[in-house]
């Protein structure tokens, strides 16, 4: 955060917001998932979204490029708003990079052919230039030497790293993170994180709907605790671990046995 | 009763053509009705509601009629619509395709739909329109998945084109059958007919064995 703020302009009092939720709604028939969410995300930033599952974290992450209809409410990326109609949202969707749970790595292209594909079919790149660029992304996440190899012969760790390369391959402005680690083995946690934690690093702004509280702790500069479907706490990490303020948040954080 | 077996011979020639006949039609009803296919599929997830129920009629109604009756349907309805006169190949290939366009669209319908919803969000995710997250991620993957139940239904239009010879289409069974009535040599021309179809069907049964080998099982 500090080097975040070191870089900016002379003059800036804040960061400025990238993305920005105005009382976002959204419920499913009779059921609310999301019962108006208002927050903003600055450029540079890390926020983890936190809370138990079946909260609406998920879906207020799928909001934010359009995967998902609101009920009501605005979301605003760089001061845009998104279309209501899904397929509108094309161009936004190009500066925000997702990842998924399930990595969604596509089985009938290599490692390599992932990261390309972006490039090729949506920004019109070349072959050669969308190799370059793919070959110095796979470097990035340490996966060099496993370019050739088709999703199903990777572990799920490199899958998730591979996909990782795969949205930073669009060069996008946010990264969207929904439980990145959370369909992985133990023991390759660790590495995904580590990519993870270098792009936050970078200064690249990342919203990551996360229960590895270790990482959002040492990561997050914002976390934004859920529960039912709206915001119950937000704040510094040291604030939301250390003194948390709401007693749902404390529930959370002792049901995973958090203990500060 | 004494068999003459030398008919065979003699009608070898008429007997090549009609085989040559089969081939083409099975050929060319299978490259027009598997894109159709395709497109048929397509129209039946449309978000417009005529246009899917449309599809929908069309498919229930061609795969609980006897192809038979779609034969005879094309030979009289079909100039009476178009005011065109088709020739019998062309009426039979019409009727075909009509028929194996809906069991094709109900092929890539479930194939099509055994790809998870999450292939298409990465892709949309990456800005890609619906259109080419499914030209470039669910179509691909989806024809592993379809292609070993469309070599099944290659075998089986091979041996159904034989109905299009009640229009007196000059393929394999209509010309058989012509030489059966015209030399009254019934059970020599059957048989010949009968080995025929198995000498040219039964590799492409081996081939369809060894597609459902090589992608039937794999994820
Ligand atoms: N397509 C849907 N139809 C009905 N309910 C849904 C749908 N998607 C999500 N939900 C419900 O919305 C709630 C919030 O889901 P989600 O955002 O995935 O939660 P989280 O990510 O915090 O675990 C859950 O109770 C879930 O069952
Ligand atoms: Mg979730």
């Amino acid at each position: 955060m500090t080097d975040t703020l070191a870089k900016l302009p002379q003059g800036s009092t804040l960061p400025d917001v990238v993305i920005e939720y105005r009382d976002v709604r959204k419920q499913y028939g009779e059921f609310v998932a999301l019962a108006g969410v208002n927050l903003e995300v600055r450029r540079g930033q890390v926020v983890c979204l936190i809370g138990p599952s079946g909260s609406g974290k998920s879906t207020l992450l799928r909001c934010t490029n359009g995967l998902e209809t609101m009920s009501s409410g605005e979301v605003y990326f760089d001061g845009m708003p998104l279309s209501k109609d899904p397929r509108k949202n094309r161009l936004i969707r190009q500066r925000m990079g997702m990842v998924f749970q399930n990595f969604e790595l596509f089985p009938h292209k290599t490692a390599l052919g992932n990261i390309m594909m972006g490039p090729m079919t949506v920004l019109g790149l070349s072959e050669e230039k969308a190799r370059t660029r793919a070959e110095a992304l796979l470097a990035k996440v340490g996966l060099s030497e496993k370019a050739s190899n088709y999703p199903a012969n990777l572990s799920g760790g490199q899958q998730q790293r591979v996909a990782i390369a795969r949205a930073l391959a669009m060069e996008p402005e946010v990264m969207l993170f929904d439980e990145p680690t959370s369909a992985l083995d133990p023991e390759t946690i660790g590495e995904v994180l580590n990519v993870m934690k270098r792009l936050a690093d970078d200064g690249m702004t990342m919203v990551v709907v996360t229960h590895e509280m270790t990482f959002a702790r040492r990561v997050a500069d914002h976390v934004v605790v859920f529960a039912n479907g709206q915001i119950v706490e937000q704040g510094r990490p040291e604030q939301i671990f250390d003194a948390p303020q709401t007693t749902r948040t404390r529930d959370f954080l002792s049901h995973l046995g958090w203990d500060g | 009763m004494t068999f003459d077996w030398s008919i065979i011979w003699q009608s070898m020639g008429a007997l090549w053509q009609g085989a040559l006949v089969t081939i083409a039609l099975t050929v060319l009803t299978m490259v027009l009705a598997v894109p159709l296919g395709i497109v048929v599929a397509l129209l039946r997830e449309s978000r417009l509601k005529p246009v899917s129920a449309l599809a929908t009629a069309y498919v229930e109604l061609m795969r609980n009629v006897p192809i038979i009756l779609v034969v005879y349907w094309a030979f009289y309805v079909l100039p009476i619509l178009t005011g065109v006169g088709f020739s019998p190949f062309l009426t039979g290939l019409v009727a075909l395709v009509l028929n194996n366009t809906a069991y094709n669209s109900e092929t890539f319908r479930s194939g099509i739909r055994s790809i998870r919803k999450g292939q298409t969000e990465a892709g949309l995710a990456l800005g890609m329109s619906e259109g080419e997250a499914f030209r470039k991620i669910v179509l691909p993957q989806a024809w592993r998945r379809v292609l070993p139940i469309l070599a099944t239904t290659w075998v089986t239009l091979f041996k159904d084109t034989s109905l299009v010879s009640v229009i007196a289409v000059g393929d394999l069974a209509h010309t058989a059958l012509q030489i059966r009535s015209q030399s009254f040599r019934v059970i020599e021309m059957l048989t010949a007919m009968a080995a025929i179809y198995w000498l040219l069907g039964y590799p492409q049964a081996k081939i369809v064995d060894w597609i459902h080998r090589k992608y039937g099982v794999t994820e």
